[in-house]
């Protein structure tokens, strides 16, 4: 094909796919503006922000009931944070163990990794059998948190194995030459240099543990987490005020991801910048 | 004085270092030259504690230094790649052994800032301590390298081929430079190398490491004029080796007969060494009254600058080279694949006995 004609017909084909990729989300947007005597489908019966006010709490009462949205938020917050704290710790050190070969680590390799390969569904059923067997109560911050640690743990191995693919080891065993002890040449050299990846793996299980669904479905008990709640409420009738929802917890990810891009570009820029400052001079 | 007492190292199979002796004194300039693959980086870091040696003793001031772990050991290490911390600035990696280390750490930042700058004034870089360390230059980087490992004051400093990351130019500057810091501290250094040239001219005493032992300790003149073994002689990169077998007094090489200086018994292997500008070049009538010679085949020149390198081809095809001078030439001029008689001094060959 023509050169001249490739790069229109890419454009077209890029276009298409972001829009396949984002399409559902600004239907979505579009269909939260919706009006109150408008239903989850198009056309817009009148522009308004009713259903916002309506998930605030700020509307007057309706008919339809308040998503029951606000307890199951703050567990799904809370146990993404639990889960990313102990995934990412677990993941460092076993990606540091990984560093010498040691006897056993092919198989070690993969009974990590196993943990995101099983399919959700299974572990999640497995898991809640297992507790009724042993008469443990199921709760998302008891079953549902081991495997959400079970399930984010591999990612942040793998990131932080990456991480130490690239490291240099001859920058700690030069804090060792200088009589820094291991512990605080890992504090002071080897966690400083690999902070960027510890960073990327933390938004890895905090994103994959907060819309986890299945391995939740079979093991969070009564209390329900965020994506549990919202499937319930889907499945009795939708009304726009999920959409509205959907927008918030959307703009709460780019809030996160902003600060994840913020963290690792002062992170990465900060000894050029010291350096640019004091040029000028 | 730093001791290693037959330290062998073996990796599978392999034999890295094979019960090697070695030591060095204090207040010295030690350069340890070994060609790429001899074990002389697992040397240093068997010394610093990066890796234990498999057997032998590591001492320094009679004290057992092997199984010691490398933060207690007080030894200095440069690396070739500086291993610098990329997170900190010039002052803050000079700094940070004195500020964290196990033994000895000061906690007055006035001291320590006082004494991270006489370091940096002590390599040239007072005025970089702000600086990242990304935004120095090659040399610079070696430099605070340099200061990083001095300014905690260690017993022994270990370089591992420190100039080989700089570029021809940058690296004699260092080499007086890296004299001058040690005599200045009075602390010794072991310097490793696989450049000939660098250990010459770094050490005042120069050990030559082979086949994991150390074939020859010496000062740098001896060692180049007076090479006590095959191995030294062939690390100096500075002479022609003519394997042979003795028989009737006369050596019987590759390249014809040749007379030997001293009685060996007959059947004794022998290798005849003589050094790349003991050997000078003519026509096979014209050989010069008392010396010895051989025939061989000129291949081609390489000229190098005040140098120029000969290559001639002996029958059964060794190479065999011969150094002249720009400035005082001695050879005549050379038609490729023609044959001359190449002629040296009797006093100017070295006689090695065992075989090749």
């Amino acid at each position: 094909m023509e050169v001249r004609l490739l790069r229109p017909v890419l454009m077209l084909y890029t276009a298409l796919f972001l829009l396949f990729l984002y399409g559902p989300i600004i239907i979505l947007a579009i269909l939260s503006f919706q009006s109150q005597s408008g239903g989850p489908q198009f056309p817009i019966q009148e522009w308004s922000v009713y259903w916002y006010r309506h998930l605030l709490g700020l509307a007057e009462t309706s008919r339809v009931s308040q998503l029951p949205v606000g307890e199951s938020l703050v567990r799904s917050l809370v146990l993404a944070f639990m889960t990313t704290v102990v995934s990412v710790t677990l993941g460092t050190m076993s990606a540091e163990a990984f560093r010498t070969r040691f006897k056993g680590a092919g198989p070690i390799f993969y009974l990590i990794i196993l943990g995101m390969m099983v399919p959700g569904v299974l572990v999640g059923l497995g898991v809640a059998l297992l507790a009724n067997f042993l008469d443990i109560g199921r709760a998302w911050w008891s079953t549902s948190f081991v495997l959400h640690v079970v399930y984010t743990f591999p990612f942040a191995f793998l990131v932080m194995l990456a991480i130490f693919n690239r490291f240099d080891r001859s920058v700690e065993e030069a804090s060792l030459s200088l009589g820094v002890s291991p512990a605080k040449t890992f504090r002071r050299v080897t966690f400083p240099l690999i902070f960027p990846g510890v960073l990327s793996a933390m938004l890895f299980s905090f994103t994959l543990s907060y819309d986890e669904f299945s391995r939740t479905l079979f093991t969070a008990g009564a209390d329900l987490t965020l994506p549990l709640s919202i499937y319930g409420t889907f499945s009795v009738e939708i009304y726009p005020n999920v959409f509205a929802f959907g927008v918030l917890t959307t703009l709460f990810s780019f809030t996160l991801l902003a600060i994840y891009g913020l963290l690792m570009k002062r992170f990465t820029a900060r000894s050029k910048s010291r350096f640019a400052g004091q040029e000028e001079t | 004085m730093l001791e290693l007492k037959g330290v062998t190292r073996l990796y599978g199979d392999v034999v890295a270092l094979d019960g090697l002796d070695l030591s060095v004194p204090d207040d010295t300039y030690l350069s340890l030259l070994g060609a790429s693959g001899s074990g002389k980086t697992t040397l240093l870091r068997l010394i610093a504690g990066f890796e234990e040696p498999d057997r032998g003793e590591v001492l320094l001031n009679g004290e057992r230094l092997d199984g010691k772990p490398t933060h207690l050991r007080d030894i200095g290490f440069v690396f070739q790649n500086f291993a610098l911390f990329s997170h900190l600035s010039v002052a803050e990696n000079v700094a940070f052994g004195l500020r964290y280390r196990e033994v000895g750490r000061l906690e007055n930042e006035a001291a320590i800032r006082e004494r991270t700058q006489h370091a940096l004034q002590l390599v040239g870089l007072e005025d970089f301590g702000h600086r990242g360390v990304g935004e120095i230059s090659g040399g610079q980087r070696q430099r605070v390298a340099l200061a990083r490992t001095l300014v905690t004051e260690p017993r022994i400093v270990l370089l591992d081929e420190p100039l080989g990351a700089l570029d021809a130019n940058l690296r004699a500057r260092m080499c007086d430079e890296l004299k001058s810091i040690r005599e200045r501290l009075k602390v010794s250094f072991l310097h490793v190398t696989g450049s000939e040239t660098e250990a010459l001219t770094m050490g005042d005493t120069v050990a030559v490491l082979a086949e994991g032992k150390i074939a020859q300790v010496d000062d740098s003149r001896s060692l180049f004029t007076q090479p006590k073994n095959p191995a030294s002689a062939r690390h100096l990169n500075a002479w022609n080796l003519l394997p042979g077998v003795v028989k009737g007094g006369v050596l019987h090489a590759s390249v014809g007969k040749l007379p030997i200086g001293e009685q060996v018994a007959d059947n004794t292997s022998v290798q005849l060494a003589v050094r790349f500008d003991d050997i000078g070049v003519c026509a096979p009538s014209d050989v010069p009254a008392g010396h010895d010679y051989f025939e061989a085949t000129y291949v081609t020149g390489e000229f190098n600058g005040p140098t120029a390198l000969s290559f001639f081809r002996t029958p059964d095809g060794e190479l065999i080279q011969v150094v002249d001078h720009l400035s005082d030439p001695r050879l005549p001029h050379l038609e490729e694949g023609k044959s001359y008689a190449l002629f040296f001094s009797p006093d100017a060959a070295v006689l090695f006995k065992g075989a090749a």
